[in-house]
């Protein structure tokens, strides 16, 4: 099985607005997921230029779901649900 | 050639100001270096005046071409009289000097320089002249030509007098134990930055001091002519889109180090250039995003946050800093020229009044990099707006 790949935005938007908060946490739950889910940082997704389209940063993505608003909550709602329907 | 110049300065033990100055000045489209370091009479406060005014005087003096003798006699004049010696005095060793590697230098009272080619010391000539007002001060004066890898070190007599009086230095470190040390540093390090050698000799003439406390204020200024080691920095993307390949190409045809900050830039850069954004799976940058590595770039980093940290860092001389804006610093100090590549495009997103804080506009981060790099830190620094 492929993993879920969850790649956290770093670019300065992002950061100031907390996906630097939400990489550390996941870094830290990533050991539950260790075999399913490969969390990473990435320099810039540059989502926050089209923030029209997708509201707010920080940006996460899980696999192709753009997450935005993200939080921790948000980004395991997403993982979960994914595991689910597989 | 490049003159990378740098002093640096111990107080003498228990006062708490310097009794040593030292300035320095690039001037003529940087293409000329003048620096003056001066010893006050004493220590303390009252030196520190005496070689403040001399050194800050003789700079200006010799920027607009004043003749020597004429500089030297309205300073002796404007200088404060002690009340108690009832004498003002400052010694001086001033250098000009040019890209190409002419050299005028002119001492007074300050140990003679060392002129290094490699690790061995030239004598150069020099003519000397009497103050007709106080005879017992002697000007000399020096003219030659330096060569590209020549360096000179300039001391105060608190580095040749270092030790005085002890077993192993009874007559002091001298301008011989001061010339040996250089030498001996040169030998280990045929590239040593004036930065380094400077603060070596100064911690080995303290070193040499009676429980190591120094007696006198200690200086080493150091000025060494080199090739110029260059570097460009590309942050921000360019305003016409049309233009990122252009700009890419011209980045990585660069001669020098390379450096990225913006996470946009670094993404076109790719782009364009083909090369992968690699994100190390490495803890976070202190409180800054985590550089990245890209092949063929020195330094990959976040861009503002991390510019403004760099900014921060250089104001307040903070050098030691492992995070990606220290990371930054130390690629800016061990460059001698530095180019920045400005890309003009704004980030809606950072101006979000929602903001936690305050992101600040790309452009006067960058000014603010520039003056300090050139004022503080002696670099030449240009901005090449896209």
């Amino acid at each position: 099985m492929e993993k879920i790949k969850v790649k956290v935005c770093q670019g300065t938007t992002c950061y100031v607005m907390g996906g630097d908060v939400v990489k550390s946490i996941l870094d830290t739950l990533a050991e539950k997921y260790t075999d399913k889910v490969e969390i990473v940082s990435v320099r810039c997704f540059e989502t926050c230029h089209k923030q029209d389209s997708f509201s707010k940063a920080p940006y996460v993505y899980v696999d192709d779901e753009v997450i935005s608003s993200a939080s921790v909550e948000k980004v395991i709602n997403a993982i979960e649900s994914k595991l689910s329907d597989e | 050639m490049f003159i990378d110049i740098d002093c640096a300065q111990i107080k003498k033990y228990g006062q708490n100001a310097f009794g040593d100055y030292f300035v320095s000045k690039r001037t003529d489209n940087q293409e000329r270096v003048i620096a003056v370091l001066s010893d006050g009479l004493g220590s303390g406060i009252k030196a520190n005046i005496l070689s403040c005014m001399t050194s800050t005087m003789r700079v200006r003096f010799i920027e607009e071409d004043i003749p020597i003798q004429k500089a030297a006699q309205r300073i002796m004049d404007a200088l404060p009289v002690c009340q108690l010696g009832e004498i003002s005095y400052a010694t001086f060793s001033a250098v000009d000097c040019r890209n190409d590697g002419s050299v005028w230098v002119v001492e007074e009272g300050n140990p003679t320089f060392l002129w290094m080619r490699g690790n061995q010391e030239i004598e150069p000539e020099y003519q000397e002249y009497t103050s007709p007002k106080f005879p017992d001060r002697h000007l000399k004066i020096y003219q030659f030509k330096a060569e590209v890898g020549d360096r000179l070190v300039f001391c105060s007599d608190g580095v040749t007098q270092a030790g005085i009086g002890t077993s192993g230095y009874p007559i002091g470190f001298k301008r011989e134990g001061f010339l040996q040390y250089v030498k001996e540093c040169i030998a280990k390090k045929s590239d040593i930055s004036s930065t380094e050698l400077s603060s070596k000799v100064i911690q080995k003439a303290l070193s040499v001091e009676p429980e190591e406390h120094a007696g006198d204020d200690i200086s080493c200024a150091v000025l060494y002519f080199r090739n110029p080691r260059k570097a460009m920095v590309f942050t921000g993307p360019p305003y016409n889109k049309m233009k990122d390949r252009e700009y890419c190409l011209s980045f990585s045809f660069f001669n020098g180090k390379k450096a990225i900050c913006g996470g946009t830039t670094a993404n076109l850069v790719s782009r364009e250039l083909k090369r992968d954004i690699i994100n190390l799976p490495q803890p976070q940058s202190g409180d800054l995003p985590p550089v990245a590595v890209m092949d063929g770039i020195d330094l990959v980093t976040e861009g503002i946050l991390t510019l403004t940290r760099a900014a921060e860092y250089l104001e307040r001389e903070e050098l030691k800093h492992k995070d990606a804006a220290g990371q930054l610093v130390d690629f800016f100090l061990s460059t001698d020229i530095i180019e920045f590549m400005v890309g003009a495009m704004l980030n809606q997103a950072h101006y979000d009044p929602t903001l936690p804080i305050e992101i600040e506009v790309r452009r006067t981060i960058i000014k603010k990099i520039k003056k300090l790099l050139e004022e503080k830190y002696f670099k030449q620094v240009t901005i090449h707006y896209m």
